[in-house]
């Protein structure tokens, strides 16, 4: 009997560690192994800051990154930027992504407007959202209109290729189920095809979130004048790294959430994916 | 003179069919020039080699195929595509996950234009015939192989289909389940009295459950022997004779010519 393929039994031969932290991940669920991670970092992190070892100036402590996050919420930047860059990314991706799901089902669906934007489409996949800034600025000015154009765009993109996939995989017997069940074109697509491809556009909706912060920043790098983008521009002029750190991070909470948020959503909605 | 409609309820012909699939090398005929007719009430069992075209056969009926040659019609109309009057099951259930159980039966009902309240004690009841009323509100990830293919079977009788498809419905399930599926289906079309037609891999399943069965030959498929069975049901095959016993003999060795050729030599 081949006993190198059965599945191990949990925990048997784990070593003690890996058992408690196995444990862990099961009961102290979600939030508490990330947290040790975080910790450990910042650990290393603080030991880097009080060796003394970089320069301030290139690489801050934790605590100038904090002094500086402090500073920036006193004078009222940081919830101006934080306003702006929520704003953009959310309009342009409510934007993008309601445009993309409805191509999607357009091209998914209908042999026409596939024959007609798909291969146009697909060209304009590879083109990276930050090539697009000085068109959408030539276009747009360097206002709102240049961030929503961008971020919407990249979204759009995204969301539309996972939805016309999702599309293409609606398994053959869901379909021949629904036709020898006497549904009419509309409700097998209603009730049956959308349902079957919603996990695909989900999983979309979800690269679509990364990637409108991905291209918001990239829009605000150049030609803004509030945002988080423009304002780590700003900081890069007078060499304040800590600024810098401390908006990076907030990106990176920002984007995590966000993701956090959608998947959750996605969960609720899509809840028969599960295992 | 016309014909009697009580009488024509189900009456599947197939008439001359041959069914093609254009594939990489070439066209392959997937069903050799057959004709038959499965009359209506009656519960026909198809078995045959593995690729010798059986799923082929049931797909045309079914309206998802279309033969190269030949005709198919139900009750004198052509079959032309899917339609409510074919009801299918398939062998991996192919009930939504995203329904509950009971929403899966009401699905087939809303064709019906019911009123909210009808529909739903329409499903339960269909549900109820399976012994599932209990489960109705669970999807069916939470649900076994063998009660899926239950709901399967309550969400396809509950449209009355004169017509019953099966595509080796109870290959996936374990030996016990299976013969606890064997006494439901029956009862189930006993009530209903659609014309069955079963494909099945299984010599024994066909024999305790049909009035025919049609056993077909090695790719490209034809029918090659047509077995009328009278006994009684629930039969078994140990006390219900030994007349199936000998047929099974017989269909084995059809299923396996190797081992009619060790005869001959
Ligand atoms: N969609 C298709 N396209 C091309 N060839 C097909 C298609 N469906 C079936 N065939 C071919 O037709 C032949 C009959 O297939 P079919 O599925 O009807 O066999 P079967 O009797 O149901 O076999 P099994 O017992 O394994 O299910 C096979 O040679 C198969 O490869
Ligand atoms: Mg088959």
């Amino acid at each position: 009997m081949a006993v190198t393929d059965l599945p191990r039994p949990p925990n048997a031969t784990l070593p003690r560690v890996a058992r408690v932290l196995s444990q862990g991940a099961r009961t102290g669920a979600t939030l508490g192994l990330p947290l040790i991670s975080f910790a450990f970092v910042l650990g290393l992190w603080s030991l880097v800051g009080l060796s003394g070892v970089v320069k301030e100036a290139i690489f801050p402590a934790p605590w100038s990154v904090w002094s500086a996050t402090v500073e920036m919420w006193r004078n009222g930047t940081l919830q101006t930027d934080l306003a702006k860059s929520l704003g953009r990314a959310a309009v342009g991706f409510g934007i993008g992504a309601t445009l993309g799901v409805m191509m999607g089902l357009l091209t998914g669906r209908v042999a026409v407007v596939r024959t007609l934007l798909n291969p146009f489409l697909n060209l304009l996949r590879p083109i990276p959202a930050i090539a697009l800034v000085p068109v959408a600025i030539v276009w747009f000015g360097i206002g709102e209109g240049s961030k929503y154009f961008v971020v919407s765009y990249t979204v759009f993109l995204t969301v539309w290729f996972n939805t016309h996939h999702g599309m293409q995989y609606v398994p053959e017997t869901y379909l021949r189920a629904a036709r020898t069940l006497g549904a009419s074109k509309l409700r097998e697509f209603a009730t049956v095809v959308l349902p079957a491809a919603a996990p695909h556009i989900f999983a979309g909706i979800r690269l679509g979130v990364a990637l409108a912060f991905l291209s918001l920043v990239a829009a605000e790098l150049s030609g803004a004048s509030s945002g988080i983008g423009f304002r780590l521009q700003e900081a890069r002029q007078y060499v304040r790294t800590d600024r810098m750190f401390s908006l990076l991070i907030i990106l990176g909470i920002l984007g995590a959430l966000a993701d956090l948020v959608v998947h959750w959503i996605g969960k609720k909605l899509v809840h028969w994916e599960q295992g | 003179m016309m014909t009697d409609t009580t009488q024509s309820r189900g009456r599947v012909e197939i008439d001359d069919v041959v069914i093609r699939f254009k594939g990489k090398q070439g066209t392959v005929t997937a069903l050799e020039r057959t004709s038959h007719v499965l009359e209506p009430g009656t519960f026909t069992s198809l078995i045959g080699p593995s690729g010798c075209g059986k799923s082929t056969l049931m797909n045309a009926i079914a309206g998802f195929v279309t033969p190269a040659e030949g005709a198919l019609r139900l009750d004198g109309k052509p079959i032309t595509g899917p339609s409510p009057e074919v009801g299918v099951i398939f062998q991996q259930y192919a009930l939504f996950p995203w329904f509950t159980a009971l929403n899966n039966v009401r699905f087939g009902l809303k064709q019906f234009g019911l009123s909210k309240r009808e529909e739903i004690d329409r499903a339960r009841a269909a549900l109820d015939e399976v012994g599932l009323a209990a489960h109705a509100d669970k999807y069916p990830q939470q649900l076994s192989g063998g009660m899926k293919q239950r709901v399967a079977i309550a969400r396809t009788f509950a449209v009355e289909p004169k017509v019953l498809l099966m595509d080796e419905p109870f290959g996936a399930l374990d030996a016990q389940t299976r013969l606890v599926m064997h006494d439901l289906l029956l009862g189930i079309w006993r009530k209903h009295k659609a014309t069955v037609l079963f494909v099945t891999h299984d010599v024994d399943e066909a024999l305790l459950l049909s009035d025919h069965v049609q056993v077909m030959s090695q790719a490209p498929g034809r029918l090659i022997r047509h077995y009328h069975l009278t006994q009684e049901r629930p039969r078994a095959l140990s006390r219900s004779g030994n007349e199936l016993l000998e047929i099974r003999d017989e269909i084995l060795g059809l299923l396996h010519p190797k081992t009619m050729l060790a005869d001959t030599l």
